[in-house]
């Protein structure tokens, strides 16, 4: 299989874009310090508004009033860690199944497109860096760090990794990882309870939208028997309509398949 | 049948058979999804008072556009246009950002239907079919946002957004003018849906309503699907940072009426 490639200018992009990733990534440590310094913060108020609760209360009502004001509060609170959590299992489970493909010889290896074996590369890079955010995040408000795959989603991929026949399977499998994980984020921006966080979420969610974009137009693109056209620069005179427009489906971006906060929780 | 013929039919019928099919799918996706949004949006003009007098809910002060910051980002920098500011703006609190979403889905809509009329006049050389398409599309996504933000200012008896009433709109249709070639356009829309989605990451943060944030939450993704797919199209890696930015946030103080 011949694919075309423009070798020099794809490493001159890989290198720009390594260049991209650490100017992103200070600013991304900058910015998840401040995340958490919020999140914390919020914590911190919660608990104040706590014992303020449970002494306006008095000691006769203190026992089912105190949960009762206490409830919301550190359910808020814990929520932001159970979706952190979650978040990071989701990551992890995204780093295997990239790791798995690349093991396969039409994707990470001598048959493989090199558009797409750099581009999964890179990919797996980017979710190491969500997981390693999400988790500290988890770990600055006092929860315990995911460290497992996603308990849903593990079982289907693990199934579903023996039945693969070819790139087109991979690559269907991303687009559903990819997917699961763009539409817990943009969920779970309505669910935690600090700006910063919901920053947080929606900084990585429009990421994994981006590799689903990419994604769905490949898969268009070797379901339509044409292969040699996943190339950076794309000849683009070349490209069939529907590669243009396959890579964004929905106007505004789904949550059905949003994995609930509690999913991936460590236990 | 020679390889090359086998080739042209297959790359044909991707053209024909499954553009029809991924169109209508396109149709289908965002019947099913409109309604989630619907929701949102509701939820959002729902607590249409609190959003009038909504005066300070920006801890970066991102609504009230102290630090004489007019515009964050690098369209800011780009921009020529003269900065009237927002003073005795109509919009305030969180409806300031809905009218800036929409004056920014207005200029995305401006600048895609200008390259059409450009192109179809021959000024950018020929246009590969993957490109109309994209831009086809997209146009159809900034105005189905456009409609929604506007909705939610004609339940909040306000004036809806037409055109793109923003300090760095004259910059940018300049640059359109300019453009010689489909890469030019691309460069264009590229900075475009960059900084949308920075706009959007930014408005999660900083907008009070649940309804709002979620309803920037499900449009920011799609701007930077749009990116993506235009890096793509200009041989630049398409997924350059692990992180969306809002380094190239527009910042409301832009929006002119």
């Amino acid at each position: 299989m011949h694919f075309s490639i423009d070798d020099r200018h794809f490493r001159g992009l890989m290198t720009e874009s390594d260049d991209l990733q650490s100017d992103a990534m200070r600013a991304a440590t900058a910015d998840l310090g401040a995340y958490v310094d919020a999140a914390t913060e919020s914590r911190y108020e919660e608990r104040r508004e706590l014992r303020y609760g449970g002494a306006l209360l008095g000691a006769g009502a203190l026992g089912l009033g105190a949960l009762a004001f206490a409830n919301p509060a550190m359910a808020a609170s814990s929520k932001n860690v159970m979706a952190l959590q979650t978040a990071a299992s989701i990551e992890n489970l995204a780093v295997l199944a990239y790791q798995t493909a690349l093991t396969l010889p039409y994707i990470g290896g001598s048959s493989a497109n090199e558009v797409v074996k750099a581009f999964c590369t890179k990919t797996m890079a980017q979710h190491k860096e969500h997981g390693k955010a999400f988790n500290a995040a988890a770990k600055k408000l006092g929860g315990k760090v995911q460290t497992k795959p996603n308990p849903k989603y593990t079982p289907i991929v693990t199934a579903a990794v023996p039945k693969i026949k070819g790139p087109l399977d991979v690559v269907g499998l991303a687009i559903t990882l990819e997917d699961v994980a763009a539409q817990t984020y943009v969920n779970n921006v309505g669910l935690v309870s600090t700006p910063d966080l919901r920053a947080l979420f929606a900084s990585v969610a429009g990421v994994e939208s981006q590799h689903k974009a990419i994604l769905l137009a490949v898969h268009a693109l070797l379901k339509g028997g044409a292969p040699q056209l996943i190339a950076l620069p794309p000849k683009a005179a070349k490209l069939p309509a529907a590669a243009g427009s396959v890579g964004f489906p929905n106007a505004f971006y789904p949550t059905k398949l949003a994995s609930p906060a509690a999913e991936g929780a460590v236990k | 049948m020679t390889g090359r013929h086998a080739r042209t039919r297959q790359q044909m019928a991707i053209t024909e058979r499954e553009l029809t099919a991924m169109t209508g799918e396109l149709d289908m996706l965002h019947k099913e999804t409109f309604p989630s949004v619907a929701k949102s949006l509701d939820e959002f003009t729902a607590n249409l008072s609190h959003l009038r007098t909504s005066r300070h809910t920006a801890r970066r002060s991102f609504l009230a556009g102290v630090g004489g910051a007019v515009v964050v980002g690098t369209i800011a920098a780009c921009s020529s246009s003269s900065a009237t500011g927002s003073g005795g703006t109509n919009y305030t609190g969180d409806l300031k950002v809905v009218a800036l979403a929409a004056a920014l889905e207005n200029l995305a809509v401006t600048a895609y239907a200008g390259a059409l009329t450009m192109a179809g006049q021959g000024k950018l050389g020929k246009v590969p079919p993957s490109i109309a398409a994209f831009v086809k599309t997209a146009m159809g996504q900034h105005k189905d946002h456009s409609a929604a933000w506007n909705g939610v200012l004609k339940q909040a008896k306000l004036k809806p957004i037409t055109g793109a009433p923003l300090t760095i709109t004259a910059g940018e249709v300049a640059k359109l003018h300019k453009a010689k070639s489909v890469a030019d356009v691309a460069k264009l829309a590229l900075s475009l849906e960059n900084a949308a989605a920075s706009t959007y990451t930014f408005a999660t943060e900083n907008v009070s309503s649940a309804g709002g944030i979620m309803t920037a939450a499900t449009i920011q993704p799609v701007e930077t699907m749009h990116a993506a797919i235009l890096s793509f199209v200009l041989g630049e890696y398409p997924v350059p940072t692990a992180f969306i930015g809002t380094g190239a946030a527009v910042h409301p103080a832009a929006l002119t009426v």
